[in-house]
């Protein structure tokens, strides 16, 4: 009588489980379903609505601008201008990051320096960089220079800034266990402190990604790209000149692909083995 | 595996202007190997005196002497486990949590050395299954049992516990607390173990002391030689925890 009892709570409960697990499987096809015909929604509302209301010089179909894209990247015009941007990007990221890493070191190390490091913080990040464009000019010309010094600007404050808070919210416990193991000094900051603080410093990156990308193509639409190939920015502001407006869309296309192939191949896999693996996220 | 002397220490905090003292004229006295249970109404200054021993906090007065020399500031001859389950590294497995010590404390550089440190302590405190999981996938008792490993693979002179297995549901304590023992009778070390348990603080303790209440002071310190394993059905055992529970001040402020 027990065992069959036993038995039957048994299968229901593994039929709960797989019901769980279908039910987990299915939500995920609904939500992607979902996803996806709304983007075809959205292609065929953009394909015939140009034609119906008569405004395809303004707005052309989706198809002309895939076709656009496809020629200009393959005419190799659209690919040389996509280099040249994640050229600046990187180089402006890559320097960032490690502006943003010495600062913050300094900060953690000296009070003082912190000190001077929160007024430079509360004037300089609520600045837009664009508006920092004409002095950066004078400064620095009319190069690639300029605009890697903005794409600096955008984001080396909120990198440090994400840094800081960080290293403000590791647990008390942390810091007092690597001390209690026998960790000091610079051991303890690189082997217990940076990586209690690496979910918000991979926040800040994240944030870093997207401002830079702004700061780039703005820069260029103001800047102009002269002596220079210009970034996709230029090339926006180029096609949209000779009213080329199937080019324009295929350059926006363009910023829009490759913002979310980083986003979601790079940084949203570091952040799924590193931080949600071990349950720290933010 | 070290005696441990405490003489006369005292410790204040100054809250508001005012001085609070916190500890007055502790003295305690361990042979090595003993396990000393601290029982103490909350907020008695328990954890401060184990965080002076443990050399997170310096005392006011006093000396605290292992094996005959004074302690030098923090460090892992006496390493503390606290009642935070996050008392492990959440970036590392259960497996790195243990060896990653032992490799900065230089017990050895060998990979496969270190490895087979790791395998031992895991066995020990079953959680060889786990020793690839991060401590997010483990339950309370697991990450105390995985912290409990990691200090001892360390071999303190002194083992410091404060509360342990507070936050655990009564089974689980149950088993840690027999565990516990079959470590301490295998590697012989030095404990002291605060809780605020009477019955935990009597199952387990080689000595148990009471401290009162703000200040702390010692109110009792005696041996308890009631034989292993301590069964709370037995006439000995209720008598003792009668006397205990009298010393425990209950009132508050």
């Amino acid at each position: 009588m027990l065992t069959g009892k036993l038995i039957t709570s048994v299968i229901s409960c593994g039929r709960d489980r797989s019901l769980m697990l279908n039910n987990q499987r299915s939500e995920k096809i609904k939500s992607t379903a979902t996803k996806v015909s709304f983007l075809v929604a959205l292609f065929l509302l953009w394909e015939f609505l140009p034609t119906w209301t008569q405004s395809d010089k303004i707005i052309p179909p989706f198809h002309e601008v895939i076709k656009a894209f496809w020629v200009n990247l393959w005419t190799g015009d659209l690919l040389k201008h996509v280099g040249y941007s994640l050229e600046l990007i990187f180089t402006g990221i890559a320097i960032g990051i490690l502006l943003a890493f010495v600062l913050t070191a300094l900060c953690i190390i000296s009070k003082r320096f912190n000190d001077v490091m929160d007024v430079v913080i509360s004037i300089m990040h609520p600045l837009p960089g664009i508006a920092l464009l004409p002095v950066v000019m004078l400064l620095a010309g009319l190069g690639a220079k300029s605009i890697v010094i903005i794409i600096i600007h955008s984001i080396l404050w909120p990198l440090i800034v994400n840094a800081l808070a960080g290293f403000n919210s590791i647990p008390k416990i942390q810091t007092e266990l690597g001390k209690n193991l026998g960790m000091k000094g610079l051991k303890l900051i690189w082997l217990v402190m940076i990586p209690n603080a690496f979910p918000y410093i991979l926040s800040g990156i994240k944030i870093a990604w997207a401002r830079s990308w702004r700061a780039l193509v703005s820069a260029e639409m103001v800047f102009g790209a002269s002596g220079m190939i210009g970034g996709l920015g230029w090339y926006i502001y180029k096609t949209r000149f000779f009213m080329d407006v199937s080019g324009m869309f295929a350059g926006l296309i363009s910023v829009i692909i490759i913002g979310m192939v980083v986003d979601e191949l790079v940084l949203k896999s570091i952040e799924r083995n590193t931080v949600q693996k071990w349950g720290m996220s933010v | 595996m070290s005696d441990l002397q405490i003489k006369n220490i005292c410790k204040s905090y100054k809250l508001e202007n005012k001085e609070l003292k916190v500890l007055d004229d502790i003295s305690i006295s361990l042979n090595s190997g003993d396990f000393l249970t601290v029982l103490g109404p909350s907020g008695c200054g328990k954890s401060t005196l184990l965080r002076c021993i443990c050399g997170m906090e310096t005392p006011d007065k006093g000396q605290i002497l292992i094996d005959g020399n004074p302690i030098a500031g923090i460090g892992p001859e006496r390493l503390m486990v606290f009642q935070d389950f996050n008392q492990l590294f959440p970036w590392k497995t259960v497996e790195e949590n243990i060896i990653f010590p032992l490799k900065f404390n230089n017990i050895s550089k060998n990979k496969a050395e270190l490895k087979e440190i790791a395998e031992e302590f895991m066995d020990i405190v079953h959680l060889k299954k786990f020793r690839n999981a991060y401590p997010n996938q483990l339950s309370g008792g697991m990450r105390q049992r995985a912290a409990i490993a990691r200090s001892l693979a360390l071999n303190p002179k002194v083992l410091l516990m404060d509360e342990p297995f507070g936050a655990l549901d009564a089974q689980t304590r149950a088993i840690l607390q027999k565990e516990l023992l079959l470590l301490w009778k295998k590697f012989n070390t030095t404990i002291i173990f605060i809780t605020h348990n009477v019955q935990e603080a009597i199952i387990l303790g080689s000595k148990i002391m009471v401290l009162g209440l703000m200040p702390a002071t010692v109110k009792i310190e005696q041996e308890n030689t009631i034989p292993y394993p301590r069964m709370p059905e037995t006439k000995e055992f209720m008598d003792l925890w009668k006397i205990l529970y009298e010393q425990l001040e209950t009132k508050r402020f």
